[in-house]
């Protein structure tokens, strides 16, 4: 009997391991019917290859247009220049030595009298002033750069040379009115007139500097003097670095938006589209097993996102070498742009595979919640926007690679792959571990999801009815459990997230009363945190004790928590330092915080226990141990428990380091509460540290006899003795070691069963099939 | 084809005869479904008993008729036996084999055809046909040859190499069975497979149903149709909102209820099953009436007399 039984497990375990010839199968039809549809063709071979030429010699007949088009300025009043350093070389044009050949410049004079002349306008000649004149030119030029007809218009007024030749009385300036001004009319809505304007400009500041010196030499003044110092400009970036730092930026941009993009459509056609035809359950009935389908059809999906990363970057790439070659343009600062460096390309190519596969996981995870392809392309709008900016983050100026950006996911990897882009190999290198690490957990767990989306029958087969706030709200009331349901959990987590989030946005100025500091404790802990769990914990489920993990654990971790709270805390502390010095708090948060400090070692004892201990402890151990961690433990989600509840736990305290200390310690007491199966010795660890870590001051400047046995005051603040940091240690371990050996009283997972427990009891349970 | 009571097909040798790899299982009883019940969390309903303690045998050179209005969980019944979903509780053996424990080799023994599976609009019918014999592990030689058999059998030929979008409604019907056949299981699930074709396919379609259970297959036919049950089925049974009403052969159904006209005593049953529904509700205190969208049988019955009458 035991060995047909283990035959039969073995044969069903067996099964459903997916088999490599039937993924295959699966890969190269999806692969084959997708590129048989012309459109997808057009879209992924044809499009990228002629789109980007076509845009590239746009660019270069809009360039070529551009340059050939000069600026033109106009100079009036050129008989005022006589007698002047030359800055006219004719009627036609400036000085040579003033102009920069490789720009034309179209140049029309007029003398005054000309131009005040203003055909059309009546003057009498009689009744002409050099008011009038003026007037009548200022109006002219204005027009004449208004409407376009120069770019830039340089007036000489009457008296120019001589005001100009005249040099500065000893005794200051004369009154404005008495000295002539040049004017340079320009147009600031017109680019080219505010090129134009840089360009003369430019001449006329030439020609000063050479008057300016004729003048010197005339006086006799030697004219080393007007040079006392050279600076010489060294740009230490490597040569490689110079030229990649353009395309190290844009490629990888523009791959991984097109590795995206590329995702997405053919992920709706593959699970959605195939809803909407109905051949997906005709899949689903052939021997293939649901994960083999997954991943025949990820393998497609992955293989087209490729496809259009490469076809398009490279379109791109090749054009615009081309392009800039010809338009002879770049970045500032460089004279040639030459084609990026192939070898560090490569990198783009090998970090293209793990993005690829991940945005492929998730196109697919949520192309299946939809029915049709309509609604595929609502639900990929979201995710969109959810990666963009993850993509967009490394764009920013400012933004290199770090231990604080490698653990962003996609940002990570991008990074790296400009540093590698960039020869920075050794810098790249001490991040690469941390970005394969985030990179593969988020791959795992995007094909998790898109496996768990094809096991879902409400998946694959619900739908139908059309979601209304009534029925919604009924079932939410009506379909109450004893616990919350992961979803929940996630839902409470955000609210309390999001509410903390705008909650700090509110606090403006730390206040200086310790009444002020109480509200300022309270109000997120009392409102933000426990009120949202207690809510929902009332409204959405049926047992507050059950749901808020109230249960009487083993009566020995009690105690043993506290022994924990206090034998971790030096160990805590060591962390919070190590955290400190890695992450250093900027002075000014520090100096923000000193009021709030002060306060609180000012205040009595047992008030700042109750308020930081206490309270944070109790509300958020609800929350987070409590009714969050219930919820997400289910469906076998234990690991998912612990770790979201201490990520949700880090990100609720507002200060990096903090945060990242909070996590740590959010670990530790997930899992207490996971092996206790209760957030009462969470609370008590909770409590305990905080209260040390309050109370640290106090003792270690008390003169306590306990305390100076275990602290010792530093310039820093104060400090466990080493010794017992060590001691502590191996407490806590062997504490903690207890635990494990714990299991918890109530087996959470069966909240799941407590569904089944159905009117319907099933008397065919103990039954084998009738003999024949 | 064979005749049913070899196992279940695994390949074709070089004269066409098929292998089997197990040793035949309850020859005879092919279908066995027990007790069987299936469950839905949904909005609107809550907990929604889709199939309510279904039990019924199917032989070997059978047709077995489910017959029932839209919503009795007709289609839900044979996508359990398919494996295509899971049952909530209950026993379901194809050819012996367990849909829960042994779901890979109940695949290898059924064929599944409903308006739900279509084919593929980009395939041909030789390569939709070639890709699913692929899937069951057929190899290339024996593949070639079982669907040489297949397309002759079913005069497939000559449209071997349109495509699925070009195919009319009846090509389609015959790739689709094609499909299911291509691995010659001793089982056929038919799920209102007579939906929206016109009367000559669907009367084609009946024809080879007909072929299939004389060369001993094991066959169940569903549809809401009545002329189709009465004509096609040696064996019916009625389903009702989950649950089956009754059992048998029409002769026996007819003399069990004392009714001639089929029609008649199809609508009598399901109205008395509302009319049970609807009394133990008052008993149990919960509010009456039948649920949204469930259509209501007495009103039917009732224009129906008027229109006879």
């Amino acid at each position: 009997m035991t060995n047909t039984a283990q035959q039969k497990r073995r044969r069903a375990l067996l099964a459903d391991r997916p088999r490599l010839s039937s993924i295959v199968l699966i890969y190269t039809r999806e692969m084959r019917d997708q590129l048989r549809d012309r459109r997808t063709l057009f879209t992924i071979a044809i499009l990228p290859i002629l789109l980007y030429p076509l845009v590239g010699m746009l660019l270069l007949q809009i360039a070529q247009f551009t340059r050939q088009h000069p600026t033109t300025v106009c100079v009036v009043g050129r008989d005022h220049l006589e007698n002047l350093p030359p800055l006219l070389a004719d009627a036609e044009s400036f000085d040579e030595d003033f102009v920069d050949d490789a720009v034309p410049t179209e140049v029309v004079s007029y003398t005054w009298e000309d131009a005040a002349a203003a055909p059309g306008k009546d003057h009498f000649p009689n009744s002409e002033t050099s008011e009038k004149q003026i007037r009548r030119v200022d109006s002219l030029t204005s027009l004449w750069v208004r409407r376009g007809d120069f770019d830039v218009v340089l007036v000489f007024p009457p008296g120019f040379a001589a005001s100009a030749s005249t040099p500065m009385p000893p005794d200051g300036p004369p009154d404005s009115s008495e000295r002539a001004e040049l004017k340079l009319l320009y147009n600031v809505a017109s680019d080219q007139s505010m090129v134009a304007r840089e360009r003369v400009a430019g001449i006329l500041n030439r020609w000063r500097t050479g008057w300016v010196r004729d003048r010197l030499s005339d006086s006799g003044v030697d004219l080393t003097v007007l040079d006392p110092f050279d600076v010489a400009d060294v740009n230490i970036a490597p040569e490689r670095t110079r030229e990649s730092a353009f395309w190290s930026k844009l490629l990888p941009f523009v791959m991984l938006v097109w590795a995206m993009t590329g995702a997405f459509y053919p992920a709706i056609d593959l699970v959605a589209g195939e809803k909407e035809r109905g051949t997906l359950e005709t899949l689903l009935c052939s021997p293939a097993l649901r994960s083999e389908i997954v991943w025949g059809k990820l393998g497609a999906v992955m293989t087209f996102s490729m496809m259009t990363a490469i076809l398009n970057a490279g379109s791109m790439l090749v054009t615009s070498s081309l392009v800039f070659k010809q338009i002879g343009v770049g970045p500032a600062g460089m004279s040639t742009m030459g084609a990026p460096p192939i070898g560090p390309m490569l990198w783009l190519l090998v970090a293209l595979v793990p993005l690829s596969a991940l945005f492929s996981a998730l196109a697919l995870a949520v192309a299946a919640m939809a029915r049709s392809s309509k609604e595929g392309q609502y639900y990929l709008m979201p995710l969109m926007m959810v990666t963009l900016p993850l993509v967009l983050l490394p764009m920013l100026p400012g933004t290199t690679l770090s231990a604080g950006t490698s653990v962003i996911p996609v940002t990570g990897m991008f990074l790296l792959v400009r540093s590698l882009v960039e020869g920075q190999y050794v810098h790249a290198m001490a991040h690469l571990p941390v970005v394969l690490i985030v990179t593969g957990v988020c791959l795992l767990m995007a094909t998790r999801w898109a496996r768990r989306q094809f096991e879902s029958e409400s998946v694959l087969f619900g739908g139908g009815d059309q979601w209304e706030l009534n029925s919604w709200v009924k079932h939410l009331w009506r379909d109450r459990q004893t616990a919350a349901t992961p979803g929940q959990a996630f839902v409470c987590g955000a609210i309390i997230l999001v509410a903390l989030f705008f909650g700090k946005l509110v606090v403006t100025k730390i206040p200086e009363t310790f009444v002020g500091i109480s509200q300022l404790i309270l109000m997120p802990q009392i409102g933000m945190i426990l009120a949202p769990t207690l809510l929902m914990a009332t409204v959405m489920t049926t047992s507050l004790r059950t749901s808020l993990r109230l249960r009487m654990p083993h009566w020995t971790t009690l105690p043993i928590a506290v022994v924990i709270g206090f034998s971790l805390h030096p160990t805590y502390v060591m962390l919070a330092q190590f955290i400190s010095s890695v992450y250093p708090i900027s002075e000014q948060a520090a100096a923000a915080m000193k009021p709030f400090t002060d306060q609180i070692s000012s205040a009595p004892w047992l008030s700042v226990v109750f308020l930081m201990a206490l309270v944070p402890s109790v509300c958020e151990e609800l929350a987070f141990r409590g009714f969050i961690f219930g919820g997400l433990v289910r469906e076998n989600g234990r690991f998912r428990a612990v770790v979201v509840t201490a990520v949700m736990f880090g990100v609720s305290h507002g200060v990096l380091q903090q945060s990242i200390a909070a996590t740590f310690m959010g670990l530790l007491l997930g899992w207490v509460a996971l092996r206790t199966g209760s957030i009462l010795p969470c609370i008590l660890i909770h409590f305990t540290n905080n209260m040390l870590s309050v109370s640290m001051e106090r003792v270690a400047g008390s003169g306590n006899a306990a305390g100076n046995l275990l602290l010792t005051q530093t310039a820093a603040g104060p400090q466990y003795h080493p010794l017992w940091v060590v001691v502590s240690l191996s407490i806590a371990i062997a504490c903690l070691w207890y635990v494990g050996t714990l299991s918890p009283a109530a087996d959470e997972q069966q909240a799941d069963r407590v569904l089944e427990g159905s009117q319907l009891s099933d008397p065919s349970a103990s039954l084998a099939p009738a003999s024949a | 084809m064979l005749a049913f009571g070899e196992g279940c097909a695994v390949g074709t040798d070089k004269t066409g005869k098929i292998e089997t790899s197990h040793p035949p299982k309850r020859r005879f009883r092919v279908i066995h479904v027990q007790h069987l019940i299936k469950t839905y969390e949904d909005l609107h309903r809550g907990r929604f008993v889709a199939v309510d303690r279904v039990s019924f045998t199917v032989r070997s050179g059978e047709i077995f008729g489910l017959l029932g209005p839209n919503g009795a969980g007709k289609t839900t019944v044979l996508r359990i036996l398919s494996t295509v979903l899971a049952p909530t509780s209950g026993i379901a053996t194809v050819a012996g084999y367990n849909v829960e424990s042994d779901a890979a080799d109940v695949r290898r023994c059924i064929g599944f055809v409903s308006n739900n599976t279509a084919i593929y609009e980009r395939m041909t019918a030789w390569e939709m046909v070639e890709y699913f014999g692929r899937l069951h592990g057929m190899g290339k030689d024996l593949l070639r040859v079982r669907l040489e058999t297949l397309f002759d059998q079913l005069r497939m030929n000559d449209f071997r190499d349109v495509p699925g979008s070009k195919m009319s409604t009846g090509m389609r019907q015959k790739v689709s069975i094609a499909r299911a056949m291509v691995h010659d299981p001793p089982v056929l699930v038919f799920d209102e497979a007579t939906l929206g074709l016109d009367v000559l396919v669907a009367r084609n379609l009946l024809g080879v149903i007909r072929t299939l259970r004389d060369s001993g297959k094991c066959l169940i036919f569903s549809t809401h149709i009545m002329s189709e049950v009465e004509r096609l089925c040696d064996r019916i049974a009625i389903m009702h909102r989950g649950r089956i009403l009754d059992t048998g052969t029409l002769g026996e159904l007819t003399e069990r209820h004392s009714q001639d006209d089929f029609e008649e005593l199809f609508f009598g049953l399901l109205s008395r099953h509302e009319q049970n529904d609807r009394e133990e509700a008052s008993f149990a205190g919960l509010s009456s009436g039948p649920p949204d969208g469930d259509t209501d049988i007495s009103d039917a019955s009732d224009t129906h007399e008027g229109a006879t009458a």
